[in-house]
């Protein structure tokens, strides 16, 4: 029973944490360091091992969305409709084009060696980084979508597109010219987040309503039978029954449990496979707005940050917490029962 | 003796007495003693003496000096006519009157001189040809040229004949090189048409040999080594040419066997002439340039694959052809094909190569053969069932027929219809004696081979057994029918007693399709069981059945049953697991778009249950799907989302009052005054260059399709995009304070305090 272990501590702090929401934060794949993009029209750039900001990148509007290339460039989406590509060592960044509304999700495909943005002009385009500086050199190619796009996932070729209406494309990389499925998101209300399991073979989509859904691309009876969703992040109170966005799923690089960030500022881990829960970390300040493990899976940034899911309002201060992870918060543990495999 | 003064010796006499006289006076001058005078002169005679003995002596010794010379020479010239193996020209011993020693040498050395001279040209001419000798023996033995320059010439012999012995060598020598030369060339030969044949380069095989041999002018290696490496590469060549046309030929009978079974085209077959004619040739009968290159032989072996997999497609097609002639007899007399030997799984036998094509193709010539056989002792019962099933289908047509109320209704092809029910009437009459024929003739024939007729796999009996209690059911039925007509007939007769009147004729409620009897089909009575378990619904699963497809197999909800339940025993599991379906928000789409706001959701819950077999209108399923979600939630649970804009997108599931704004829901992302005010909005348009966003929200509230669905960070960039135009509206002086003012306070109340601040700026800053 998790429960009986005493709630361990939110992690260490960093300091210099962006002083308007964070939109998003993640690990290198190389090493400690740690890219965050906010609404502070900044994106910065943390060693979170030795707690120190490597370096500030300022942005023409909000900072919806950024990514790592490699350990010395990333890539970001901003509000004021561009993409950029910022070197960290020369505090350079170039733009490698434009939407025609803000930008809100960016990927880098190291498959495809290309960049992937989603915005709300409802289109997806695709950038050659290497090309030189000038939209009509970098762009691969602009993809319509039925939606606003509100969330971005990619594993190995497979590229899960989350838009607004509930619609969610499944694209190979390789060929873009279609989506290789179109779907419906399971759950009834707005998608907030999805994310491809590390294993390739679906993703998890969590919803404002409280809720994640676990999915498998493979059409087949069988796998689409093993599909479930599951209600999370809630709160009963006085009768009622409270429901909090879910607005951040990150899967363990090594273990593919996932940690899931909600506004009512709890992180839980999950296991997916065995359906049940692993832990739940003490409550931070305000709402979990994105979540990030490090490559090996040791650590895990957590962003507390108010999400705007009730409008303008005075909130706790942002701030990023890096806790180191205990093997057996992130593990699966062995089935107690005998259940249909997952 | 009578010599003229002149004589020396004479005048030496003279000079002798005239000294003598002189010493004879200065002697008496002197006056010398005789004694002393003649010891001078004793002494004087002595001298002279020994004066001449000295002169003697030298000419004596100079005479034995000449003699020596001359007998030298003589021994020489001799020395060198023997060894020139010539007689000599001059015999000593012949005349020693031939004169003063002196002569006799003058004569004897021009002749030295000559015969030395000769013997020079002599040499030069054994060198010359020793020289050639040695270099021949140098190319045939292959020793290196340095050594031959030193050729010594044996000085003892230089005869004639030794120099023709020499000359029969050289020419011998000659002989063999030309030979070797010829031989050299033949193999060059050979190895060049060998090499052209099996597609080598020739002048590389060669150079490898010996370098010399490439260019045919100059000088040509013809040494024991050269000669035998070549033998023996010509003996590898060989045999690898043997291998190749070994190889070609057996390609070749491939070839030409796979020709002869696929009836290639002439066409086709001629390009590999090449090939077929060499089918039998002999090793040196395969000359032609390049017809045993390792090209061309893959080349002809790729065309010898290309044909087998050509074959093996063709094998596939055949045994797909037999297999569904097979299949199709089988259809036609109503047997069941054997399933284990699925043509997939023969297929798939043939290309991993496990089992031979020609052997499944047997396999199922013989199955056909036992199949047709099979077939024609089942001919006969089979045209019996034939009559039964059409008796059988005539039969439902007249049940159906006779239910039809309206079917003396004059209309078109009536009396065809007629005609067809009168006759089916009378097969239908005949129909129990056709069944016991039928039976007893499948008995017979059991009994006969022991096995059970099967139709379509099914056991004829049993089927004829199933018919026979299925009609006596009916008959049943029927009279039950009859029996109920009767009554309704009084009942009628009652009413029409009582209040005059009689009802209209109705249709008997659900004209159901009764069992199809007479099918045989077995698929479709297995299938039939589907539906029965379909209303099971769990009653707290939030995803019910509401849009389950009607044809779910009911294991489906049996499993999802399971889980729920599993799911209630874990503790520590994720809270309330539900399956999700597919289909699970067909309803739930209409249901967003009606219910738009929170008053909709609280709407009294009608006690409507879809019934499972009724059709989904969105009316009902909308209202299912709060029936639903408030089954999910106890009934009396109520929901609430603290994200109270979310109602443009979602239902929501309770009301909750938390900002005056979100009554009326609005998809404004920043909240707008009701009545903008004339003079602001142009202002603000002219002013900012911000994205327009939100100035088409500008409108009134009523216009706003309550729709739009936004995201939270959507709704944010529009809060900041809004505060940015406030701070530059600000910031441009030309702006009345009032104005400012005026617009700021009709915005949402929420900003007030910044509001209150921007105000203190504007004051501040005059």
């Amino acid at each position: 029973m998790t429960s009986v272990h005493p709630p361990p501590a939110p992690g260490r702090e960093l300091s210099n944490p962006p002083t308007d929401g964070i939109s998003n934060l993640r690990f290198s794949n190389h090493s400690d360091h740690l890219l965050v993009s906010s609404w502070d029209k900044t994106v910065r750039l943390y060693d979170a091992s030795a707690n120190s900001l490597r370096g500030e990148f300022m942005h023409g509007g909000p900072v919806l969305d950024c990514c790592f290339h490699d350990d010395s460039s990333g890539f970001s989406a901003s509000a004021d409709n561009t993409v950029r590509r910022i070197v960290f060592s020369h505090g350079k960044e170039d733009i490698l084009g434009r939407h025609d509304a803000p930008a809100r999700c960016i990927e880098y495909s190291y498959a495809a060696g290309q960049v992937i943005t989603g915005s709300w002009d409802k289109t997806l385009k695709c950038w050659d980084p290497r090309g030189a500086s000038g939209q009509e050199r970098t762009l691969v190619g602009t993809y319509p979508q039925p939606e606003r796009v509100y969330s971005l996932s990619l594993v190995g070729n497979r590229l899960v597109v989350a838009t607004a209406g509930r619609h969610v494309n499944v694209y190979d990389l390789r060929n873009m010219s279609q989506p290789e499925q179109r779907r419906e998101s399971s759950l009834k209300y707005q998608t907030r987040c999805v994310r491809c399991y590390p294993n390739g073979t679906g993703y998890a989509l969590s919803s404002v309503e409280g809720r994640v859904a676990m999915e498998f691309f493979d059409l087949s009876e069988a796998s689409q039978a093993k599909k479930y969703a599951f209600k999370c992040h809630r709160k009963s109170e006085a009768g009622r029954d409270i429901v909090y966005p879910v607005n951040a799923i990150a899967f363990h690089p090594v273990y593919g449990t996932f940690a899931t960030g909600g506004c009512d500022g709890f992180v839980n881990v999950w296991d997916g496979n065995n359906k049940k829960r692993l832990y739940q970390y003490s409550k931070y300040p305000t709402s979990i707005a994105a979540l990030s493990f490090s490559r090996d899976g040791r650590l895990l940034a957590v962003a507390s940050s108010y999400t705007f899911e009730e409008g303008d309002k005075p909130h706790e201060p942002d701030a990023i917490f890096v806790r180191s992870v205990n093997e057996i918060e992130v593990k699966p543990k062995p089935k107690v029962y005998p259940n249909p495999p997952a | 003796m009578s010599t003229p003064p002149s004589d020396p010796l004479l005048q030496v006499e003279t000079t002798c007495g005239t000294l003598l006289y002189e010493l004879q006076i200065i002697w008496d001058e002197v006056g010398e003693t005789d004694a002393d005078r003649d010891k001078m002169l004793l002494e004087l005679e002595r001298e002279c003496l020994e004066v001449y003995r000295r002169k003697v002596d030298q000419a004596n010794h100079c005479r034995a000096q000449l003699r020596q010379t001359i007998a030298d020479s003589e021994a020489e010239l001799a020395a060198i006519c023997s060894a020139m193996g010539e007689r000599p020209v001059h015999i000593r011993q012949s005349d020693q009157n031939a004169g003063s020693l002196k002569e006799e040498l003058s004569k004897i050395l021009p002749q030295l001189e000559e015969m030395k001279k000769r013997k020079i040209e002599r040499r030069n001419q054994f060198l010359e040809v020793l020289e050639q000798v040695q270099k021949i023996t140098n190319e045939i033995y292959g020793y290196t040229d340095s050594v031959s320059s030193k050729t010594v010439v044996d000085e003892t012999d230089l005869s004639l004949r030794k120099l023709e012995e020499l000359h029969r060598q050289l020419h011998e020598l000659q002989k063999e090189k030309c030979d070797r030369l010829k031989q050299v060339q033949d193999h060059l030969n050979l190895l060049n048409s060998l090499c052209s044949v099996i597609g080598m380069d020739f002048k590389l095989t060669v150079t490898e040999v010996h370098p010399s041999l490439v260019d045919s002018e100059g000088f040509r290696s013809i040494s024991n080594n050269t000669i035998g490496q070549l033998a023996t590469l010509i003996n590898k060549l060989r045999e690898v040419k043997i291998q190749r046309m070994q190889r070609l030929q057996d390609l070749a009978i491939t070839m030409l066997k796979l020709w002869n079974q696929m009836d290639t085209p002439i066409e086709e077959q001629q390009i590999f002439q090449s090939v077929t004619c060499n089918i039998a040739a002999s090793e040196d009968e395969i000359t032609e340039p390049n017809t045993l290159s390792v090209d061309f032989i893959n080349y002809v072996e790729a065309e010898v694959y290309r044909l087998e997999e050509l074959k093996s497609s063709k094998m596939k097609e055949l045994v797909l052809k037999k297999r569904s002639e097979l299949e199709e007899i089988c259809r036609k007399t109503h047997l069941v094909p054997d399933s284990e030997s699925s043509i997939e799984d023969a297929i798939e036998a043939i290309e991993s190569g496990a089992v031979d094509a020609a052997n499944i193709l047997e396999q199922l010539e013989l199955q056909i053969g036992k199949v047709k056989e099979e077939a024609f002792s089942r001919k006969e019962i089979l045209e019996k069932v034939e009559k039964w099933l059409t008796a059988c289908d005539e039969e439902c047509w007249l049940e159906e027929y006779n239910r039809d109320e309206n079917r003396y209704n004059a209309g078109k092809g009536a009396h065809l219809t007629l005609k067809r029910a009168e006759k089916a009437r009378s097969l239908v009459n005949k129909l129990p004696g056709m069944v016991e024929a039928l039976a007893s003739k499948t008995m017979a024939w059991e009994k006969e081979r022991e096995v059970e007729f099967l139709y379509d796999g099914i056991c004829l009996l049993s089927m004829l057994e199933e018919y026979t209690i299925l009609r006596q059911e009916k008959e049943q039925e029927r009279r039950r029918l009859r029996d109920q007509k009767k009554l309704q007939g009084q009942l009628i007769a009652e009413q029409e007693a009582l209040y005059g009147s009689k009802p209209s004729p109705s249709k008997p409620q659900s004209v159901k399709n009764g069992p199809r009897y007479s099918s045989g089909d077995a698929s479709n009575r297995r299938v039939s069981l589907g539906g029965a378990l379909l209303p099971t619904h769990k009653p707290d699963s939030l995803h019910s059945a509401k849009a389950t497809p009607q044809t779910r197999p009911s294991k489906k909800t049996e499993r999802m049953f399971h889980n729920d339940h599993l799911n209630h025993r874990q503790d520590d599991t994720i809270p309330a697991f539900s399956a999700v379906r597919r289909g699970l928000d067909i309803a739930d789409i209409p249901v967003r778009k009606r219910s738009s706001s929170a008053v909709n959701a609280n709407e009294p819950e009608s006690p409507l249950v879809r019934k499972p077999f009724s059709p989904i209108s969105s009316t009902i399923s909308s209202k299912a799907n709060m029936t639903n979600k408030l089954e999910d939630n106890g009934g009396t649970l109520q929901k609430m989302l603290p994200t109270n804009d979310l109602s443009y997108t979602t239902p929501f599931k309770t009301i909750c009052l938390v900002g005056e704004e979100n009554r009326t829901p609005k998809a404004t992302p920043i909240p707008v005054p009701c009545t903008p005010s004339t003079v602001s909005v142009p202002m603000q348009t002219a002013m900012t260059p911000a994205p327009p966003i939100p100035f088409t929200a500008t409108k009134p509230v009523e216009e706003i399709p309550e729709e739009i669905e936004q995201s939270f960070e959507e709704r944010r960039l529009a809060v900041v995009l809004s505060q940015t135009q406030i701070t530059s509206l600000i910031q441009s002086a030309s702006l009345n304070e009032d104005e400012i003012v005026a617009t700021i306070l009709l915005t949402n109340a929420r900003k007030h305090s910044q509001i209150m601040k921007i105000k203190y700026d504007i004051s501040s800053s005059h």
